[in-house]
């Protein structure tokens, strides 16, 4: 665990000190080293348990597959960021690099935290680079109330959670997630617990976010710059799933009842952002709302609490977080160009940059799930297992899938397919950093058909 | 301020020197008359920025990386090689060459294994309970 933390950590120095000319390329090759040794806790040999132990970080078959993904996102985001970072300052690149840094350094400490405070401690913390990547580098004045909305949502729903884990560990003695799973249930009822099970859930449904509370989402996603939004949808919304994951295994039985709710509010979202995806005109909003769709999937298969619903959530999570980066980046490749997100001042792309539009094809095809792409076993097992708990659960996803299928095709028609508008002078061509950018997503997305026991967490 | 900017070319992406930027593409002033810039609060390293002109007229070779060729070059290189052919090419060979990921192909030799041997034995296959019920210790009646 420390050898990819303490070079995390190192990477700070990295970005103060390394020569102007060479900061990007420097730091690109230091994240890249970072997450090629990530990969090392991939070699998961038991069937549950806990491997790579200190005394406070630890990773199990369900947090290694959202660690590397974290890690794997950081020299994605350094590339994505260096074309529109280059105009500013030097020391303000240095900073942004170090947010991006710091970012990571509380996801890997999140995401391998056995105790639950810790992991508590790290998901507040990441709310404060983020926070500063949305306020300080997006490009509108809308940014500040999607920080405001960014922040007060994910503070509402997480101090309960704090005063949860408190009464947690002076009933039981001890929040380390060591001891905790394996604990014997707690005798849970009456309306006090139920309010415990609410604060205990609610920060991670706020996160992922569950529809009704999902309107930060849509606002932090479009307001951030583009390194701000490839780690929101890709990893910040999984904090929210996998705390979820965790905490489960503690809140049984009122879980039976309690989630019931949450799975309609979820399922009924799944269909609702999908069909205000159909209807949007600015393309990276059509994009923040397909992730609320796909999360929304995710909050159901993750409250069935089925093998099957924790495997498909963990999967979809994955998958979604390469796919809805990758569209995120395509989306800035576009904004680069043309300086707007509406999509119809950007259409016919295909003529132009058909390199370009293969990756638009290949991403949008992923984010419709198409098989044998980890996208659709995700999805179709949270599916299966949602509808063996109630037949009438496949209208919605049935629906919530058509429609997702719809809105992913109508993106890439619109911004591929058609006439390009007059008004656009000569488009650039798609740089080599770009190109890369998106092989890098797509990539390790086909890989993982090939070996997808890799992300099955301990369910399967 | 048109002429100006036809001086420089028909290949001109006349919104690449806006480095402040606006939802719908609007024509600003760009940063070759040393716009005052009013509406930024940190001016940019640059005004001329990355520059009205397309950085491929200066460098054919341009990759996106940085407006420094040389640097350009090894941005690209590095980029490419610990992206691909270490991260993913190396990486990939090492996660395929893993051994038996979660005990999965264990499992399953595991249960070929234990039905062969329990079909031979002529024992049922699974025990219809799951824990021994002789240990399984139940209150009398008569106790609350």
């Amino acid at each position: 665990m420390l050898k990819i933390l303490v070079p995390t950590l190192m990477l700070l120095p990295t970005a103060w000190m390394a020569p102007k000319k060479w900061l990007w390329p420097t730091t690109l090759l230091h994240s890249l080293l970072i997450a090629t040794a990530s990969l090392s806790w991939l070699k998961n040999m038991s069937e549950t348990g806990w491997t790579t132990t200190n005394s406070y970080l630890a990773t199990d078959a369900l947090s290694t597959p959202l660690l590397v993904l974290s890690c794997w996102l950081l020299p994605l985001m350094i590339l994505a960021s260096q074309n529109h970072m280059a105009l500013e300052p030097e020391n303000r690149q240095r900073l942004y690099i170090c947010l991006l840094t710091s970012l990571q350094i509380f996801l890997i400490m999140a995401f391998g935290a056995t105790e639950v405070m810790m992991f508590y401690v790290m998901f507040e913390a990441t709310l404060i680079p983020t926070l500063i990547l949305i306020t300080r580098w997006g490009n509108q004045t809308e940014r500040l109330r999607a920080g405001v909305y960014f922040l007060f949502y994910t503070l509402a729903g997480s101090l309960p959670l704090l005063v949860a884990l408190s009464l947690l560990y002076v009933s039981t003695g001890t929040l380390s997630l060591l001891i905790l799973q394996y604990s014997e249930p707690l005798q849970l009822s009456g309306l006090a617990d139920e309010f415990w099970w609410l604060g205990c859930m609610l920060a991670f449904l706020v996160k992922m976010p569950l529809y009704g509370v999902h309107l930060w989402l849509p606002k932090a996603h479009v307001e951030a710059p583009i390194a701000g939004s490839m780690i929101l949808a890709a990893v910040l919304l999984k904090l929210g799933g996998y705390g979820m994951m965790r905490m489960l295994t503690m809140l049984d039985p009122l879980t039976k009842e309690m989630s019931y709710p949450f799975i309609v509010l979820a399922l009924w979202g799944v269909i609702m952002t999908g069909s205000i995806c159909l209807r949007q005109t600015d393309l990276k909003s059509l994009i923040a709302y397909s992730s609320v769709s796909h999360m929304g999937l995710v909050v159901g298969g993750i409250l069935i609490q089925t093998p099957w619903g924790f495997t498909g959530a963990l999967i979809l999570m994955i998958a979604h977080g390469l796919t809805s980066s990758a569209l995120f980046c395509l989306a800035n490749t576009n904004y680069e160009r043309t300086h707007t997100r509406t999509m119809v001042l950007a259409r016919g792309l295909q003529t132009v940059l058909p390199l370009m539009a293969t990756w638009w094809f290949i991403s949008s095809l992923a984010n419709l799930a198409l098989p044998p792409l980890p996208n659709l076993m995700g999805e179709l097992m949270i599916i299966t297992s949602l509808l063996n708990w109630s037949w009438w659960t496949i209208a919605l996803t049935g629906a919530g899938t058509l429609i997702t299928a719809g809105y992913s095709l109508y993106m890439f028609l619109v911004t591929q397919r058609g006439k390009l508008p007059a008004h656009l002078p000569a488009i650039e061509p798609t740089h080599s950093r770009e190109h890369l950018l998106i092989t890098l997503h797509l990539l390790p997305l086909l890989l993982l058909i090939l070996k997808p026991e890799l992300i099955w967490g301990w369910a399967a | 301020m048109l002429t100006r900017l036809a001086r420089l070319g028909p290949t001109v992406p006349r919104l690449l020197s806006n480095s402040s930027v606006r939802f719908v593409s609007q024509s600003k002033p760009t940063g070759a008359a040393g716009s005052t810039a009013v509406t930024e609060l940190h001016p940019a390293e640059s005004p001329g920025g990355h520059s009205e002109v397309s950085q491929y007229v200066k460098n054919p070779e341009y990759h996106g990386f940085s407006k420094d060729p040389v640097v350009d070059e090894w941005n690209m290189k590095i980029g490419f090689f610990f992206g691909i052919s270490v991260a993913l090419v190396i990486g990939g060979t090492f996660i395929h060459y893993l051994p038996d990921h979660g005990m999965r192909q264990w499992a399953r030799r595991e249960a070929e294994r234990l039905i062969l041997q329990r079909e031979q034995e002529g024992l049922p296959l699974l025990e219809e309970n799951y824990y021994d019920s002789n240990k399984i210790v139940l209150p009398s009646a008569g106790e609350s």
